[in-house]
């Protein structure tokens, strides 16, 4: 409508007027009374009075509502502000425009709304923050004191405190972070533990907490979680240093059964990681695995495969550490008894009443014991060694002296002739070592105080004997070069005299009288024996006995005189010799038996060397002579002749060996026959 | 070559044998001394005189000789025989024989016979008293496990030593048997066996030169006293004196004393041209006759000539000289 309303309200007013000069008329018509015309205007002026008061109170109510929402939205605003720690600003300023309320309204309501914007931002921001804190909180406090809601502190909600809140947050965000980090830490040291010791690390983490487990997300970072991390990481620690050290031990086993029975580098090789650990500390083991009960269970039941193929090997091992024992103990010719007890050892090992171990361990502390004596000994053995290598090269030297074909010049002669030259030289030698081998020894056995043992004889006892059995080679030697003389003495006599050798009556002659001499001998004894009284029977028997002795010597028939078995030879020699024994001096009474003597001598001294040619093999050698303080208990027999021609004849045979031997008497006479057969020769 | 021996060595015997002695002794009975040589030779001497009384002859080299009394001797000779002399009227005839060169010969006074040892083997006793011709001396033929060399008388004792150092000890009373078969202490052959004037042992002496001493007595305490010597080099002779104490002579001149209970040297004499091959003793002790002649301990080589030495002796050379603090052990 077009109308505004004042121009509404003109067209009232005229209405009005129109309605009164209508109501005018109206009563006119009806011809009301004055007294009813004014007071229904009256009453209608009341009325419209009331109206008016009506539409004026509403004015009013709407004027004071206004105010009211004025005040309203200004105290709203104060509190905000208060509430945000601002300064109402703006208030008085709208009064002092003098602006109407309305347009007060109008103008305070956007502030209000705008701090009402603002004060639900920053509600907000409170809000998140404690949520943040709340949820970090709760993170970290998991069972403490959790806050249900959020309940926001709304009269303040100042920077300042949001401030605070925001610190707060950030701590708590720090605190968070560090604690994450140390649980990272942790984490990460556990499984560094767990691989190393085969351990599973989900599991592990999960038994601490499931977040832990996850890999992203976040984790919790209780002390709860922190401090049970520390704890299995303690553990584990623990545990890996155990079986480090377990391990360790293994290997060392390992190595030291490796060693002893020689186990081939490709077997070592397996447990390479192992062995390589030996000597670790505990953060060098890193590897996976490395420790892992597994692989710390295979070690071990390696160490009890090989301890056992030990024991089955400790039998060969003792064998083969006593036969190097035995090997050194021959080579210093320290040879003992102690190969009984190591029987001994070796039964009791099979039978299980020992550990060989022990026994391997006094072997090895004798093979070391020896190995010092060797040291201490070898020079020594090296003279003996010279010694012993001589002594065969003598040996040699005489074998090769024997041989008659040692010149004959053959392959290689030349080479043995420069040995015999080397040989003799080496022998002249020999004394000199023996010599100073002795003094070596004597000086030894002083310094040491023991003696000098050679394969369990004394070593100076040994040179004693060989000296003393050289010394006695050497009398041989020259007894056996002074029968030879005799004998080619004897030869050259008999040839220097009858001009031919008297080689068949020899043996005859040679057989004869060692028969003779004992038969003769024994008759000689029974007479002996009666010759207590001496009778003149018992002489005469004697006489003939020697007669016959004495004739029986003789071999060829046409000698009655003769004593020698030598036929013609004898009888030139006897007639000159004869007279070469007869003496100037001789006295009538004297009978001729002279004559006799001479062949008898040379036959005598001949027969007693063929007699031990013949007699040798049927000799029981004697012993070389006793050494000097024994003296053979004399034996005290029964006054018969029989035991005695027993005995006789006993000695007879024991005494072979000394037939050899003669007095300087003895030798002395056959120089001087023969000096007599070169005279008697150039007569 | 034979430069004259040391004033010390003693007056030399006028006219010795030719050749090597073997032996020689003195009397018991005066200073006539008995010598047998390898010229075949026996001789008497009157040692204190120095002249030679009488000389009798053997087929052989005598290599023994010994006195019976004063007037009558007896030799053992290479040619087998053992001979009898009687000084005085120069008789001599064979005694016996062996079948082998007779090597010692010595009269026992205790038994009235005369024991020779022979290289035959044997040991025989004759009588000399009894009738003349060796068929009718001989008393009994004892046979040996080896030739004799060497044998000694004491009392009833006799110990004949043989090659290989067997040694047996005889009581003449009893000749079946040996009263003990022993073995000389020695390592070397034996070169001479030599009674202890109070019988109670004898010496033995090897060719080495060591001297035993050795006891009759077998007890344990006895042997023990046995030991041996080192002497003189080789062919050690042994005599005893009257003292108890021995000499003894050797290849290499020197004659030494020696007292055998205490061990010592008591003298050594000045050295001889030549091997010692006989000592005696007189029987008073003061002289004593040393044979200096070649033993053939080297066989055949040029040698010195033989000579016999008197020597004076002196008491202190040959008397045991006593213990300071024990008493000397009997001899």
């Amino acid at each position: 409508m077009g109308p505004s309303p004042r121009d509404q309200l003109s067209k009232i007013e005229t209405t009005c007027e129109s309605l009164l000069y209508e109501l005018q008329m109206i009563w006119n018509e009806v011809g009301e009374s004055d007294a009813e015309r004014d007071k229904m205007l009256l009453e209608l002026e009341q009325e419209c009075l009331e109206v008016y008061r009506r539409k004026v109170d509403l004015a009013n109510r709407s004027r004071a509502y206004l105010r009211q929402a004025i005040a309203d939205v200004e105290a709203e605003l104060a509190a905000i502000c208060s509430a945000m720690g601002e300064r109402p600003v703006h208030l008085k300023q709208s009064n002092q425009n003098a602006t109407s309320l309305k347009e007060e309204l109008m103008a305070i309501n956007p502030q209000l709304e705008e701090m009402r914007k603002r004060k639900s931002a920053r509600l907000k921001q409170f809000l998140q923050i404690m949520e943040q804190i709340r949820k970090i909180s709760s993170e970290i406090h998991p069972n403490g004191q959790a806050l249900p809601r959020i309940v926001v502190d709304e009269s303040d909600l100042s920077t300042r405190k949001i401030e605070e809140f925001q610190r707060q947050l950030e701590a708590l965000q720090t605190e968070k972070d560090d604690r994450l980090k140390q649980v990272l830490e942790h984490l990460n040291t556990l499984n560094a533990l767990c691989t190393v010791l085969g351990v599973d690390f989900k599991r592990t983490v999960i038994e601490v907490h499931p977040s832990l487990g996850e890999a992203e997300g976040s984790k919790i970072v209780s002390n709860d979680v922190i401090e049970r991390l520390a704890s299995i990481i303690h553990k584990l620690r623990d545990v890996k240093v155990q079986r480090m050290n377990k391990l360790q031990d293994i290997a060392t086993t390992l190595l030291e059964l490796w060693n002893l029975m020689d186990t081939p580098i490709e077997e070592q090789q397996l447990f390479q990681n192992a062995t390589s650990n030996v000597a670790a500390s505990e953060h060098e083991i890193t590897e996976p695995n490395s420790l892992s009960a597994d692989f710390i269970n295979f070690m071990e039941a390696e160490v009890l495969r090989l301890e056992k193929l030990k024991g089955c090997k400790m039998k060969e091992l003792v064998l083969k550490k006593a036969a190097q024992l035995e090997v050194m103990r021959q080579n210093t010719h320290l040879v003992t008894q102690g190969n009984c007890e190591l029987e001994i050892a070796i039964e009791a090992i099979e039978a299980g009443a020992i550990d060989p171990s022990l026994i391997l361990e006094q072997i090895e502390a004798q093979i070391s014991g020896i190995k010092e004596e060797a040291f201490g000994r070898k020079e020594i053995l090296e003279r003996v060694e010279k010694w012993m290598a001589a002594c065969e090269e003598e040996a040699w030297l005489e074998e090769y002296n024997r041989d008659e074909n040692r010149y004959s010049a053959g392959r290689g002669a030349h080479l043995v002739l420069k040995r015999a030259e080397k040989a003799r030289a080496t022998v002249q030698r020999i004394p000199g070592i023996v010599e100073a081998l002795c003094c070596k020894v004597i000086a030894w056995e002083k310094e040491r105080g023991t003696e000098f043992t050679y394969d369990g004889v004394r070593l100076l006892s040994m040179l004693e004997e060989y000296a003393f059995v050289r010394q006695e080679k050497e009398l041989e030697k020259k007894r056996q070069r002074d029968q030879k003389k005799l004998q080619s003495q004897l030869i050259v006599q008999q040839e220097a005299l009858f001009g031919s050798k008297p080689s068949p009556s020899k043996p005859q002659s040679a057989k004869k009288l060692p028969r003779t001499s004992t038969g003769g001998a024994s008759r000689r004894l029974s007479l002996g024996a009666a010759a207590l009284q001496p009778t003149k029977p018992d002489l005469l028997c004697s006489t003939k006995t020697t007669k016959r002795a004495n004739e029986c010597t003789s071999v060829s028939p046409a000698k009655k005189d003769l004593d020698a078995g030598i036929p013609v030879k004898k009888l030139s020699f006897n007639s000159t010799n004869a007279n070469a024994f007869q003496s100037d001096h001789r006295k009538p009474f004297a009978p001729l038996t002279p004559t006799n003597n001479l062949p008898l001598t040379t036959q005598l001294i001949h027969n007693i060397v063929s007699e031990e040619q013949n007699k040798t093999p049927k000799a029981t050698p004697i012993a070389t002579p006793k050494t000097p303080g024994t003296v053979s208990t004399p034996m005290k027999m029964a006054n018969t002749p029989a035991p005695c021609s027993v005995a006789y004849e006993e000695e007879a045979n024991i005494v072979t060996k000394a037939i050899e031997e003669y007095s300087f008497e003895e030798r002395r006479l056959a120089f001087y026959l023969r000096r007599q057969q070169e005279d008697l020769h150039f007569t | 070559m034979s430069g004259a021996p040391p004033s010390g060595s003693g007056r030399e015997l006028a006219n010795p044998p030719t050749d090597g002695i073997s032996n020689l002794r003195f009397s018991n009975h005066s200073d006539h001394l008995l010598v047998s040589s390898w010229d075949k030779s026996v001789r008497l001497y009157d040692a204190s005189a120095n002249v030679l009384k009488g000389e009798f002859m053997h087929g052989g080299p005598v290599l023994d000789c010994c006195f019976h009394d004063d007037s009558s001797g007896f030799s053992a000779s290479a040619d087998f025989t053992v001979r009898r002399y009687v000084f005085s009227s120069g008789k001599e005839d064979i005694l016996g024989r062996h079948v082998a060169p007779v090597r010692c010969v010595e009269y026992s006074y205790a038994a009235g016979q005369v024991v020779t040892g022979s290289w035959d083997k044997t040991l025989k006793c004759w009588d000399p008293g009894g009738a003349n011709g060796p068929e009718h001396t001989l008393v009994g033929t004892y046979p040996q496990p080896e030739r004799v060399y060497s044998l000694s008388l004491v009392g009833h004792r006799l110990v004949v030593a043989t090659a290989g150092r067997h040694v047996n000890v005889y009581d003449l009373r009893n000749m079946s048997q040996p009263e003990q078969r022993r073995e000389s202490s020695l390592k070397c052959q034996t070169k001479c066996v030599r009674c202890y004037p109070n019988g109670t042992g004898f010496a033995l002496s090897s060719v080495e030169g060591r001297v035993a001493m050795e006891f009759f007595d077998l007890s344990e305490a006895s042997q023990s006293k046995k030991y041996g010597y080192l002497l003189n080099l080789f062919q050690a002779v042994a005599v005893l004196t009257l003292y108890g104490t021995f000499a003894t002579g050797g290849c290499d001149g020197y004659v030494n004393v020696w007292d055998g209970n205490h061990k010592k040297r008591l003298y050594q004499y000045s050295k001889y041209p030549s091997s010692i091959a006989a000592l005696s003793f007189s029987k008073d002790g003061r002289l004593l006759a040393v044979a200096s002649s070649y033993t053939f301990e080297e066989g055949d080589i040029p040698h010195e000539q033989d000579a016999i030495y008197l020597r004076n002796i002196n008491e202190v050379e040959v008397r045991p000289k006593p213990k300071a603090i024990h008493a000397a052990a009997p001899l």
